[in-house]
């Protein structure tokens, strides 16, 4: 369990670590013909600490940019990253990251993937062994699971380990990019609550990459919306739903108001006509904005 | 390896053996030419019994396991630098290339007039027939290690160090040991050639003896036997190595 549990309740809560505040950021990269593509332009946003946040916009807005961005995997080219107020200039052990797939290690068990951030750090096998004990507890890990090779887990499983993975060194910020964009629908609502419920114990800062409005709102204390590219803030949705959160919140009136709104947000950034917005209240909240772009 | 697979292996063998004796009855063809299974079998162990053999095996042993190390060694160097540096690629693929294109046969004399009769010739001609295919199969491997294997390695601040022994080595494993399994019976054949342009001990120096001045070529056969069981031998090091270290992925 990550230091500092969150008060009970603990909606939205500020912890007093793992703050992000990215100011006038700009980050390019180069493409593989040649020249430089402009991800993210004039960029402006605040996490506080104990946060969780969804990142929402069309294809190619920059989510994932601003995601590696603030892990310190891509230096900006104009503004700064902070984290507690000092800019990230690397990658950073305070920082969690998930990325779309698991990304295992094919050659390690899954104990051993989960462990390869302590291996990394330097930690003795000793303490490698009782840090996996409280990460297999801490992502309800099966146990029988540990030993198996990642192509002998399930897609969902995988990404359990990668998640444990992601919490091995307790950072104060977890960034996921689209985790569990991959799984099945029934199986990615499973992993949302059980998301929430591992955000409500720890006071990790959590900032969640999705394309789907409905997992949005059910996990996220703000939505922020993205423009397309070069991707900026455009909307900054706070989400009033009460916590705990269960399936049974999206009925909730006010996902639909809220929905709408993102959805209008979308529809305007992609440059596309928000006529979308219009259609009927109940296929909204399903419809993710994958297809959109 | 069960009955299942034993059985048509030693059917195989059989077939091959039998095919081979017809061979000689039906060209009725003398035992200088071509002798009989039988015939071989027998010299094959009196050549052992008398102790024929293991002096040179043991010297073209020694050849090719020092020569397969250094070559490797080398091959798994200048490999990964290709991989990871187009610049030395460019500069010196074209001559590795042109080094492995030049038959070793031919370029024995030269290496054995430079590095002399001994030991150390022989060892420079394996490893240099080792060399290629290892470095090209270690290039390969380290260049196609998954980008994203590597991101996530940065992003869990892994140094130069820890980048090669746990992300790029392991991924490249497969590809290097298939240039090893390449290279290993390549080796036994740089030891031989290298016999062959001068020495005084060796399988390859018996295969010159057996067929010149013993003139026994059951004992030629005997030797061409003995090597093909030493390529087999070692190539199955390799593979079992290999399911060793990869076995579950």
């Amino acid at each position: 369990m990550t230091p500092g549990a969150r008060p009970a309740g603990g909606s939205g809560s500020a912890t007093d670590t793992g703050a992000i505040r990215a100011s006038g950021l700009a980050v390019d990269f180069p493409l593989r013909r040649g020249g430089r593509l402009l991800a993210l332009d004039q960029l402006n946003l605040e996490i506080a600490g104990g946060e969780i946040v969804a990142l929402i916009g069309p294809n190619g807005s920059g989510k994932s940019t601003l995601l590696r961005a603030i892990a310190g995997l891509l230096p900006p080219l104009r503004g700064t990253v902070e984290l507690d107020g000092v800019p990230i200039t690397g990658p950073d052990p305070r920082i969690g990251l998930v990325f779309q797939e698991p990304r295992l290690l094919p050659w390690r068990t899954a104990a051993e993937n989960i462990c390869y951030p302590l291996e990394l750090a330097g930690w003795d096998a000793e303490r490698r062994r009782d840090r996996l004990a409280q990460l297999l507890d801490l992502v309800r890990l099966d146990p029988s699971a540990v030993g198996s090779r990642p192509f002998e887990l399930s897609g969902g499983t995988g990404q359990r380990v990668a998640l444990a993975r992601a919490l091995a060194l307790q950072p104060e910020v977890l960034l996921l990019d689209e985790p569990f964009s991959q799984l099945d629908a029934l199986t990615r609502e499973r992993f949302d609550l059980e998301l929430l419920a591992l955000w409500e114990r720890s006071a990790t800062t959590t900032v969640l990459v999705t394309h789907n409005i409905a997992e949005a709102i059910l996990v996220a204390d703000r939505v922020i919306v993205l423009s397309a590219r070069p991707g900026r803030v455009v909307a900054d949705i706070p989400v009033d739903l009460p916590r705990p959160r269960t399936l049974a919140s999206l009925e909730d009136a006010f996902v639909t108001r809220a929905a709408r709104e993102i959805r209008a947000w979308l529809g305007e950034s992609s440059g596309e006509a928000s006529a979308e917005a219009a259609v009927p209240d109940a296929t909204v909240v399903d419809t993710t904005v994958a297809g959109a772009a | 390896m069960g009955t299942r697979t034993v059985l048509p292996v030693a059917a195989a063998l059989g077939v091959f053996l039998i095919a081979w004796k017809a061979v000689v009855v039906i060209g009725a063809y003398p035992v200088f030419i071509l002798p009989a299974p039988e015939v071989v079998a027998d010299r094959f162990i009196r050549a052992w019994v008398e102790g024929t053999i293991q002096p040179h095996l043991a010297g073209t042993l020694q050849e090719i396991f020092l020569g397969f190390a250094t070559g490797t060694g080398a091959a798994l160097l200048v490999g990964y630098v290709l991989a990871r540096s187009p610049l030395v690629e460019r500069l010196i693929s074209p001559y590795i290339v042109a080094a492995q294109a030049t038959p070793i046969l031919a370029l024995s004399p030269l290496l054995v007039l430079w590095f002399g009769p001994g030991l150390l010739g022989k060892v420079v001609i394996c490893s240099l027939i080792v060399f290629f295919p290892v470095a090209v199969a270690t290039m390969v491997g380290i260049r196609s290690v998954d980008k994203r294997l590597l991101e996530l390695g940065r992003s869990l601040r892994a140094n130069r160090r820890q980048v090669v022994l746990t992300l790029e080595i392991p991924a490249a494993l497969p590809s290097i040991l298939g240039g090893m399994r390449v290279g290993v019976t390549l080796a036994v054949v740089g030891a031989i050639v290298g016999e062959w342009a001068g020495a005084d001990r060796g399988l390859g120096v018996l295969i010159n003896l057996a067929r010149g001045s013993l003139f026994d070529i059951p004992l030629l056969f005997a030797t061409l036997l003995t090597i093909a069981l030493v390529g087999m031998a070692l190539y199955l090091v390799v593979v079992l190595l290999e399911r060793r270290l990869i076995g579950a992925r």
